[in-house]
């Protein structure tokens, strides 16, 4: 990841034509992997994330939660889920899940977004939004199946996690994976790194006994740059709502994509049917119609 | 019978009129006065905005010239709401102007049955039963009261997403889209009947005023209705006199 | 720690418990996981509440706060009952088979041998071994010693009896069986609250590593102020030392007991003999009998104890040699040999002045004054409220400070009455202190590191840095002598003060005097080196007894040398793998990264595990080598049979500790703590530490439960704050915005009470409101047959700090509500495991 082409543009939302630069480099998407099952909750990703992006601070309620906030928030973009978890066999766990954008290879932000440029993704798999294109439609907000996009009254933009595209883009990784003590949080290649997650998952498996431990890659949506651990991956739901099949809702799939183009032209056969009946039936003029002139030249005079 | 245009003549409008009184020359018919004008063109203003700041919106890809025209794809977006607010509150004083007169009747039925005669031109004038509105328009109307409504629920969740959620706005989304595409092919027919698809239209909605033969043509219960003539007749006469007169030229 | 941070990554098996790592110390924590990723390491995590740490364990045991001797003692009697120990390591590495001298009792009733119920101590004199062949006169020499006043402190025999078979009915190993098969994991259900097929699981756990004796694997036993911070905090730690001996894991990569220190520089205040009965480098305190250099030397200078035909190396006997290098680096020219290197300036402690002592005596109108620095003292102790009221009744305070805190406004405590406040006359000065970052200096981290750090930024405003603030004191007191005299001005006048800039001394100078250097030429016999004269020494093998040399702390000789600062050191390599990075930062001692490393090896001196090489005997050189520092005589030939244990005068790991070197007694026995719900099961009628201190003031009251306080409170830290310092930084704040108290589901569904309302909690000291975490996180626990339940406080709000300023949190420091009641051996006070009354407000 050590050179700026990882951050070359791959999409761009309601952008026409084809994306310069395209085919030009062998494809490496970076990832990033967050073994939940090694988390422990301290928050140093919070902080770096707040600190790298210059965020304001901003008051906090006591929620009867360890979780610093409900959820993320526009300039919040790296909150830790906190969850207390009775299982059905009566073991219990406090889940700690480090929420923030996924980084979908199919972005259902991008998919909605309706701005030229607000949200692009890189070739190497990071979903930017570009601030100065965004229009604050929060079109994305609704595409995003996890809840991610957070839109600013202030500025009337949204943001999100960039995958700290800027310190990648220099060959460093994001500040969350810096900051983590643990080494919870790695980053690389996404084929190192889903072998990292299943060598981990091996491990939980045999050695710590979850049986259901799995890696959290959701094909609903073409995989993600954000890859978790989870001890249970046939319930991520409990780890603070991750859904187990992430959707893209269709109107902003089959719906933007398909039947747009086909309602506009739809419309547009409005147009030239009222042409066409303007050429075939030709006006309805009030009655009774003025006699026609004969004029010399005129195609009505007729020649003795 | 008074038309809903004549008790508003009456009641509210002293205003507009006040303004620009419609001046009726003979052989016209006061069609619609100031205060119908006025709102027409306010939500049609409204509604060119709305359309294309939402062009922008809706398929930027094709559409996004248009965004700059409004400051930028932000002020565009900040700017169609108040647009379409803007539509629907003009529409909305026209629908009550003209809720009575677009009554939906037997004659308006028995017009959309015979929908195809009148696309193909094949009545000369219309049937007599039809009144101040024809069928079609009063379609076209009561599409655009659904529509406002629409757009005004849909756009309201798409406009405060974190207070109705991601699932809402996405079938709003839909059904936001589908609206508008309906008014822009009503806009094209729209404009097309009223202006060249039917000469002598448009003089409604500037002067405010119609010829009679445009009367008689398009509206005869109307025109019978204002005149006190049958509107049959009427064009006979007109008929005899155009004859008339053209004899007189030729002997000349 | 006996081991270091990067060296947890080599083990199989982590025990911890009294301490949450994963919230306060996450950095260090990355060794845990690492361990627990690359070495399929187990981790079973023990405490009152499920913690961060816990929710990463492969087991975890809620247990009653105070009850960590029972567990352990269950688990000391697990192994022993299921072989769990190598009797190679055991017979040769510790004191198993030594005898113990006829007439220790074992505290079946709660007491051991030797209880004065009047003076509420022990005469130790039969805590001790057995002399070869004097078995019969033991038992005369201390009648003898009884006539004779005042009774001289007893001393280790030379020639200690032992039984290699370890079948003596009186050698260590059958009276530690005897002392815990009373702790059967019935009773240890019945003390701790740990349902017993629980507690049989984590023992059965934690000792298969040493399974049918096998010494390939190692354990090691994490901890922190958990243990500490109890009445027999001090016998908690020693229970895990013994169960480190008996499994064969101290010394060795991946084992230890090991301490994680709360501050970034406890250690190094530790070190420095932050504590009243220490001098620099852990050298004893001169006490008023001790008139002379020699007498103090005798009394505290150990002499070898130990089987006949072993052999002990015995490296406290160069305690004269630190000592006169101690007193050196104090007075430099002014100490010589004919004034006993000026060691009558020393100051003699008379009797304890400990924490708790200190404040009971400024209440009590004894201390007068007060200079806070770096310490913010009012929140720190216990029975904080006794605290502010001593303050009111001191002359002056002087407070060195980063921020405004509760101590230097201490007159504006909750509650304190405008008219109360023209009452107090005590004079407060603040002075403007530098914050870490604004610093050079050293951190020693709890792997013994010394780790040199440069100042980041410079202090804002006024601000000044320590030693210029002390410096500048220190120089006008000096001044003020040299003017008007005084009483014994001598330590004053005569210290050594020679630095570049007086009023403000490098850090650089001040590490180099610890360090030490030669006064006149040295030179050592063995290796033949000359150390000249005003150089650098290179170790503590060359400090002197004869002035020769100076060192201002022994175990920091050879952190600064002739080749530079070590301490400065970055380089990351680490050949061996095992996590030693030898040349990054410095340890002490001499940069051994793990202690008693002798322990790694068998007998033979071959490494007890081939893939975790740390030192060796090398038979072709003679001497031991390694790719650690040995921690040993690096000659010692294994056929001497030398202890790997050479800080000790019997060369042995001590599972059973003589002649009262811990106060209440050789081996750990569970002790109710000083407010308990229950009377001890083991022995009812001798239910709290017997020597453990209580204070007497007006406003030192105890609870029980009889007066309605029926729940247990423990009072922790939480990651996202630094103690009382950060409830003044937003982005902490912003993390956790305000105290809380964390409270049982089960028990705040019989309350009615919700999340975020609010509590009072009342102990029968003070009482304390916060909102209330209704977590399920606590479950109620059954503890001696009684339906039990916990609560938590975290620690870390008063009354300044941004929430308090601005009237958003109840402003009680939690340590209102904990107990004055003092460990007898470390002095700390129990802040956790104190009984408290709950209601909704």
């Amino acid at each position: 990841m050590s050179d700026r082409k990882t951050l070359q543009v791959q999409r761009i939302s309601g952008h026409p034509g084809p994306v310069a630069g395209a085919g030009m480099q062998r494809e490496e998407q970076v990832c990033k992997l967050i073994d939940t099952t090694t988390c422990i909750g301290c928050k140093a990703c919070e902080v770096a994330c707040v600190e790298w992006n210059d965020m304001p601070f901003q008051p906090t309620m006591f929620d009867n939660t360890y979780q610093t906030m409900p959820d993320t928030h526009w300039n919040y973009w790296n909150l830790i889920k906190f969850n207390e978890v009775t299982n059905e066999d009566g073991t219990f766990q406090w889940l700690m899940r480090k929420h923030q954008c996924m980084h979908c290879a199919d972005p259902g932000c991008l998919a909605a977004c309706p701005a030229d440029g607000a949200i692009v993704q890189y070739r190497n798999g990071i979903v930017d939004f570009q601030e100065e294109n965004c229009i604050g439609c929060q079109f994305c907000v609704s595409g995003c199946p996890f809840n991610v996009p957070k839109f600013s009254p202030t500025t009337k933009k949204v943001y999100k996690c960039t995958l700290c595209s800027d310190r990648v883009g220099q060959g460093l990784e994001p500040a969350c994976i810096k900051a983590c003590p643990t080494g919870c949080l790695h980053f690389g290649t996404k084929s190192d790194m889903l072998m990292l997650a299943e060598k981990r998952v091996k491990q939980l498996q045999t050695v710590s006994g979850f049986k259901e431990a799995g890696t959290y890659d959701p094909q609903t949506i073409g995989g993600t740059s954000v890859v978790y651990v989870l001890h249970d991956a046939s319930n991520p739901e409990k780890y603070g709502g991750l859904p187990k099949n992430p959707r893209i809702p269709l109107s902003f799939t089959i719906w933007k994509n398909w039947f747009k183009p086909i309602g506009l032209i739809a419309s547009m056969m409005a147009f030239a049917g009222v042409i066409l009946h303007y050429v075939t039936e030709g006006p309805r003029r009030p009655q009774p119609q003025p006699p026609v002139k004969e004029v010399d030249g005129g195609e009505g005079k007729k020649e003795n | 019978m008074a038309t809903s245009s004549q008790r508003f003549d009456r009641s509210t409008n002293h205003f507009i009129n006040r303004i620009g009184l419609t001046v009726v020359y003979v052989g016209e018919l006061l069609r619609h006065r100031a205060y119908t004008r006025f709102l027409h063109w306010a939500y049609g203003i409204f509604f060119f905005l709305a359309l294309l700041s939402g062009f922008g919106i809706y398929m930027p890809w094709i559409f996004r010239w248009f965004t700059p025209l409004f400051g930028g794809g932000a002020m565009t977006r900040m700017l169609h709401p108040w647009f379409g607010l803007g539509f629907v509150f003009f529409f909305g004083l026209q629908a009550f102007n003209w809720a009575a007169a677009m009554k939906w009747g037997q004659g308006d039925t028995r017009w959309m049955k015979r929908l195809r005669d009148y696309v193909t031109n094949r009545d000369t004038i219309e049937p007599p039963d039809v009144g101040f509105f024809n069928g079609g328009q009063k379609l076209m109307f009561w599409e655009i009261v659904g529509g406002s409504i629409a757009y005004v629920i849909t756009g309201v969740i798409m406009w405060f997403p974190e207070i109705f959620g991601r699932i809402a706005v996405a079938i709003s989304y839909v059904i936001h889209d589908i609206s508008a595409l309906i008014m822009l092919a009503g806009i094209f027919i729209h404009i097309y009947l009223s202006t060249i698809g039917e000469p002598g239209t448009m003089q409604a909605m500037t002067r405010g005023t119609v010829s009679e033969a445009w009367a008689w043509t398009h509206h005869p219960a109307w025109y019978k209705q204002v005149t006190g003539r049958d509107p049959a007749e009427a064009l006979a006469e007109a008929r005899r006199t155009q004859a008339r007169s053209s004899g007189d030229q030729s002997n000349q | 720690m006996t081991n270091g941070w990067v060296d947890i990554k080599n083990t199989d098996m982590m025990l911890i418990m009294g301490g949450n790592p994963a919230e306060n110390h996450p950095c260090g924590f990355k060794w845990v996981i690492e361990a627990k990723r690359n070495r399929d390491a187990k981790i079973v995590v023990v405490d009152p509440r499920f913690t961060r740490t816990a929710s990463v364990a492969d087991q975890f045991l809620q247990i009653r706060a105070g009850s960590d001797i029972a567990f352990l003692g269950g688990l000391i009697n697990y192994a022993l009952a299921n072989n769990r120990f190598n009797h190679e390591y055991l017979v040769n590495y510790t004191n198993a088979a030594f005898i113990v001298k006829e007439g220790f009792k074992l505290p079946e009733d709660g007491l051991y041998s030797g209880y004065d119920a009047t003076a509420r101590t022990y005469d130790k004199s039969t805590w001790n071994y057995e002399e070869v062949g004097a078995g019969a006169h033991a038992s005369d020499t201390h009648s003898h010693a009884v006539q004779s006043s005042p009774v001289p402190p007893p001393t280790l025999p030379p020639n200690v009896a032992y039984d290699l078979s370890l079948q003596h009915p009186r050698c260590v190993f059958q009276l530690l069986k005897q002392q815990y098969s009373r702790y059967t994991p019935e009773m240890v259900e019945r003390i701790t609250g740990i349902p017993r097929e629980r507690a049989i699981k984590a023992w059965e756990t934690f000792t298969s590593i040493r399974q049918n004796g096998d010494m390939k694997k190692a354990g090691t036993i994490i901890y922190a102020v958990g243990w500490t911070q109890h009445s027999s905090g001090t016998q908690t730690i020693r229970t895990a030392a013994m169960i480190q001996l008996l499994l064969g894991n101290v010394g060795r990569a991946g084992g230890g007991v090991n301490a994680l220190r709360g501050h970034s520089n406890i250690q190094g205040a530790t070190d420095m003999a932050g504590i009243f009965d220490i001098l620099p480098g852990y050298l004893k305190m001169p006490v008023p009998a001790d008139t002379d250099l020699k007498t103090y030397l005798t009394r505290t200078t150990p002499k070898a104890s130990k089987p006949k035909e072993w052999d002990s190396f015995n490296y406290w006997s160069n305690t004269p040699a630190f000592t006169v290098s101690l007193l050196k680096a104090l007075y430099g020219d002014a100490a010589t040999k004919e004034n006993d290197f000026a060691f009558n300036w020393l100051p003699k402690i008379d009797r304890k002045y400990s924490w708790a002592e200190i404040w009971d005596d400024m209440y009590n109108g004894k201390v007068k004054a007060m200079m806070a620095f770096g310490m913010n003292g009012v929140m720190i102790g216990p029975n904080a409220k006794k605290n502010i009221e001593a303050l009111k009744k001191a002359d002056f305070l002087v407070v060195c400070e980063i921020y405004p805190d509760e101590t230097s406004e201490f007159w504006r405590a909750p509650g304190t009455t405008p008219e109360e406040m023209a009452k107090i006359n005590t004079t407060v000065y603040r002075l403007p202190g530098a914050g870490f970052a604004e610093k050079d200096g050293t951190f020693v981290n709890s792997a013994r590191w010394l780790q040199w750090k440069w100042a980041a930024v410079p202090p804002p405003g006024d601000c000044r840095l320590d030693q210029e603030i002390l410096a500048r004191i220190f120089l006008k007191i000096r001044g003020k002598y040299q003017q008007e005299g005084g009483k014994l001005p001598d330590p004053i006048l005569k210290a050594s003060w020679n630095y570049t800039n007086p009023n403000n001394p490098s850090l650089a100078e001040v590490a180099k005097e610890l360090n030490g250097k030669a006064l006149a030429d040295v030179t050592d016999p063995k290796t033949n080196t000359t150390i000249k004269a005003d150089q650098q020494l290179p170790g503590f093998a060359f400090l002197r007894d004869d002035g020769s040399t100076m060192s201002g702390n022994w175990l920091y000789c050879g952190s600064w040398t002739e080749a530079g600062a070590m301490i400065q050191r970055r380089d990351p390599a680490d050949p061996s793998g095992l996590g030693i990075h030898a040349n990054w930062a410095w340890s002490w001692p001499m940069n051994r990264r793990v202690m008693y490393n002798r322990a790694s090896c068998d007998l033979n001196g071959k490494p007890w595990d081939p893939d975790r090489k740390q030192i060796w005997w090398s038979e072709a050189k003679q001497k031991w080598a390694g790719n650690d520092v040995p921690d040993f005589k690096p000659d010692s030939d294994p056929k001497s049979h030398m202890g790997p244990f050479i800080m000790n005068p019997e060369g042995v790991g001590r599972l059973f500790v003589p002649i009262g070197a811990v106060a209440d007694g050789p081996f750990p026995e569970h002790y109710e703590p000083t407010e308990s719900l229950i009377a001890n099961p083991l022995h009812p009628s001798q239910s709290n530490n017997p020597i453990a201190k209580r204070f007497k003031s007006d406003m030192d009251k105890y609870g029980t439960p009889d007066q309605g306080y029926n729940i247990i409170c423990t009072t922790y830290r939480l990651t996202e704050h630094y103690h009382y310092w950060t409830k003044n930084n937003p982005m902490n704040v912003q993390l956790v915005p305000e105290p809380f108290v964390e409270i049982p589901a089960e028990l705040a569904d019989q309350m009615g009470l919700r999340g975020g309302e609010k509590v009072k909690v009342t102990s029968a000291r003070a009482d304390y409101i916060a909102k209330a975490m209704v977590t399920k996180r606590i479950k109620p626990m059954m503890v001696d047959g009684k339906k039990t339940y916990q609560i938590g406080i975290p620690i870390h709000w008063g009354y300044r700090g941004i929430a308090e300023d601005a009237g958003k949190t109840a402003k009680t420091p939690a340590n209102y509500l904990s107990p004055a009641a003092i460990d007898p051996n470390a002095y700390t006070p129990e802040f956790k495991g104190f009984l408290v009354k709950l209601e909704r407000v």
